[in-house]
């Protein structure tokens, strides 16, 4: 009975254009899409600002602080004129100019009215001018701390003394460590890792749309009945929709997986990486699974068409991929909708993803995840048989 | 085979099926007749175990119907009046579909997909996707789907619905077929010339209550009508014919019968003695009426149904 189920939803499936699209080239792209849009946030090697610097002071300290600038990744110089326009119009973000005098800072007998002018592109976000902010302001206190330790050499060179002092260094990694929490030294997440899950967790939910397009013309066309009279029960009705889609869902979080592992590095975008257990990966992805299907049986029982079904159950996937975080990676939301987006079960799928890609997740670190999706599945389904029979009984 | 003694549905406040009592004998075609919302597709959807009904007693093969629902759906099936079929399938996969789902097992489906598929001429296109069958076809694979579980009941819901006259003949030759593999056929339709060509014995529906039932010869004849048959030797159609040009009231129906307009003792005498005088002997005379339609149109002008 379940094969005959399994065969026919496979063959429905496969044979609807929109629904292969929706389910396998939608979410593909969007990883690719995402992966590539993504990859110089999670790069620390790539340059992130713009920049143009008007040096009016001549100095050695002028210099030393542009040489600075030029050595730090983050940041790329261009050119542009004394009589420069906006940044904009210039095409950087910042333009920093060296006020005549500049060296003065550096003097602790001289009055210091020479501080760095930046003209900042109206564009520009608070988090960005904080780290373009951040890059100059490390800058010139290198360049103070080497006018330091040339004071002191020198000072200890007119007394015939052999310097024994060490030099103060201003140098982030002999300052700092980094470790991403579950990873090894040295690792980084990229952007793959953070693009998968996310777009997986989406593209799942499209079930919605083949699952109810399919349900209501079984419903439209007297199809339902016809089984009912055939003794098919309602446990079966939805095991034989649960099932497959499950099995689909499967396809779909490999078919991700590998596109993230074979298809993004052919762009130039990191390989995923799977840091995780698989168990805990399968666990998540069956859970997922469930709730997503619970969720299209649901819409698919409620609604009476298949344009209401496409319409409602495409607002409501977009609506939960926006709480859920992800259009929008949580990190970067407020804390009261950091904590509204856990009402999402797309949230917990994505978390569970993450644990997994991204945190070594192992199976006891994604089981609260898991069993929320579960619950929410179950739960989803209960209330679609209620509906169903409801609808039923009505029509008895 | 199907007897329903008193049955009472209701649905809230409105009685659809009003104490109703029917028996349906075995390997027959029983047509069921009646006008939009008599209580047809109610009866039909209770015998199929789709509605529960509020009072009586159904029986099917001697089982009570909700002790046994499972059981007694084993050996019936419903033909829908909607194309119930996935229309993204081919024919072949739609059969092997519901086949599969009923258990059946798999030496006994293909027996039955093989007679479904010969039953309804779908052999030059088991591979065709049933969305570009025609009408016709369609109605045709949603026969044969009713035919897997090699069903001793079909209940078809007005199967011809919407498709050419040509197609209408060949369905309705298929469905006289059964009743040679000894098929008990249910039928309701509206179409009145579809009931006369196939049905054995008919029940007459209205506002919940059956009016009238039995064979359709038995239908036909109606004592009020003012009409009256005259059964002759069988005779050659062009005699007939031609002592029927001479008597206005006198038409031809088949070769072994005439119709006489009238039944007045003087009418009578005069179609008599023409006949007579033509040496066409009188076998014998019977009320009657000429078509199930206008039986079926006197009798549900009386009362209009509600639900």
């Amino acid at each position: 009975m379940f094969k005959a189920m399994l065969i026919k939803e496979f063959l429905l499936v496969s044979r609807d254009k929109h629904a292969l699209a929706a389910l396998f080239v939608m979410p593909a792209v969007f990883i690719l899409i995402m992966s590539l849009a993504l990859k110089d946030v999670f790069n620390e090697d790539k340059a992130l600002i713009e920049y143009a610097v008007i040096d009016k002071d001549h100095s050695l300290e002028s210099y030393s602080l542009l040489s600075k600038f030029r050595a730090n990744k983050m940041m790329t110089e261009h050119n542009v004129s004394d009589d420069f326009g906006k940044p904009k119009e210039e095409g950087v973000q910042f333009i920093v100019v060296i006020p005549e005098g500049f060296k003065s800072q550096f003097s602790q007998n001289e009055a210091n009215n020479s501080a760095l002018q930046i003209e900042v592109a109206s564009d520009i976000g608070q988090s960005h001018l904080m780290l373009f902010k951040t890059q100059v302001l490390s800058s010139v206190m290198q360049v103070r701390l080497d006018a330091i330790n040339l004071a002191a050499e020198m000072q200890s060179s007119m007394r015939g003394e052999k310097s024994e002092a060490k030099k103060i260094e201003f140098d982030e990694k002999s300052m700092m460590k980094i470790h991403y929490a579950a990873l090894e030294e040295d690792e980084k997440p990229t952007s793959t890792q953070q693009s998968v899950p996310s777009w997986i967790v989406f593209g799942l939910f499209f079930v919605i749309i083949p699952m109810s397009t399919i349900f209501i013309s079984e419903r439209k066309q007297n199809t339902l009945m016809r089984l009912s009279t055939m003794n098919v029960s309602l446990p079966i009705l939805f095991g034989g929709k649960i099932i497959p889609y499950m099995l689909i869902n499967q396809l779909q979080v490999w078919v991700m997986i590998a596109v993230g592992m074979f298809v993004v590095p052919l762009f130039g975008a990191a390989a995923l990486t799977i840091g995780g257990d698989i168990s805990a990966l399968i666990a998540v992805s069956l859970a997922l699974s469930l709730s997503a299907i619970g969720l299209s049986i649901l819409i698919a029982v409620t609604v009476d068409s298949v344009e209401q079904a496409t319409t409602i159950g495409g607002i409501i996937n977009i609506l939960l991929g926006a709480i859920g975080g992800v259009m929008v990676p949580k990190f970067v939301m407020p804390e009261f909708m950091r904590d509204f987006a856990n009402v999402s079960p797309m949230s917990w799928g994505l978390e569970g993803f993450l644990d997994v890609f991204l945190r070594r997740g192992t199976l006891d670190d994604v089981m609260y995840e898991v069993v929320g999706l579960v619950l929410f599945g179950l739960v989803s389904l209960i209330i679609a048989a209620g509906i169903f029979n409801y609808k039923i009984r009505r029509v008895a | 085979m199907i007897k329903i003694t008193n049955l009472l549905k209701r649905y809230d406040e409105k009685v659809a099926l009003d104490h109703l009592t029917l028996e349906i004998k075995a390997g027959t075609i029983f047509g069921l007749l009646g006008p939009n919302g008599a209580g047809k597709t109610t009866l039909i959807s209770i015998l199929n175990g789709l509605t529960k009904y509020n009072e009586g007693e159904v029986t099917v093969f001697d089982l009570p119907l909700n002790d046994n629902l499972n059981a007694i759906r084993k050996r019936c099936a419903l033909v829908p009046q909607t194309l119930a079929f996935y229309e993204n399938l081919t024919v072949i996969e739609n059969l092997n579909f519901f086949g599969g789902i009923q258990n059946i097992p798999a030496d006994t489906l293909k027996k039955n997909i093989k007679y479904a598929v010969e039953t309804n001429r779908l052999g030059s296109m088991l591979n065709q996707k049933a969305s570009t069958l025609s009408g016709g076809q369609k109605r045709r694979l949603n026969i044969a789907i009713g035919l897997l579980n090699n069903p001793d009941i079909l209940f078809f819901d007005e199967p011809t619905v919407g498709i050419d006259p040509e197609s209408r003949n060949e369905i309705l030759e298929t469905i006289m077929s059964f009743k040679k593999d000894n098929k008990t056929v249910v039928y309701t339709s509206h179409y009145m010339p579809e009931i006369e060509k196939i049905c054995d014995e008919v029940a007459i529906i209205n506002a919940g209550k059956i009016i009238k039932q039995g064979t359709l010869e038995s239908m036909l004849t109606n004592e009020s009508a003012e009409q009256l048959i005259i059964e002759v030797y069988e005779t050659s159609m062009e005699k007939l014919k031609a002592s029927c040009t001479k008597m206005e009231r006198l038409t031809v129906i088949d070769e072994t019968s005439l119709l006489l307009e009238g039944k007045e003792s003087n009418t009578v005498s005069e179609a008599l003695a023409l006949l007579e005088a033509e040496n066409i002997a009188v076998k014998n005379i019977r009320y009657g009426t000429t078509t199930l339609e206008s039986l079926f149109i006197s009798l549900t002008s009386k009362g209009r149904a509600d639900v």
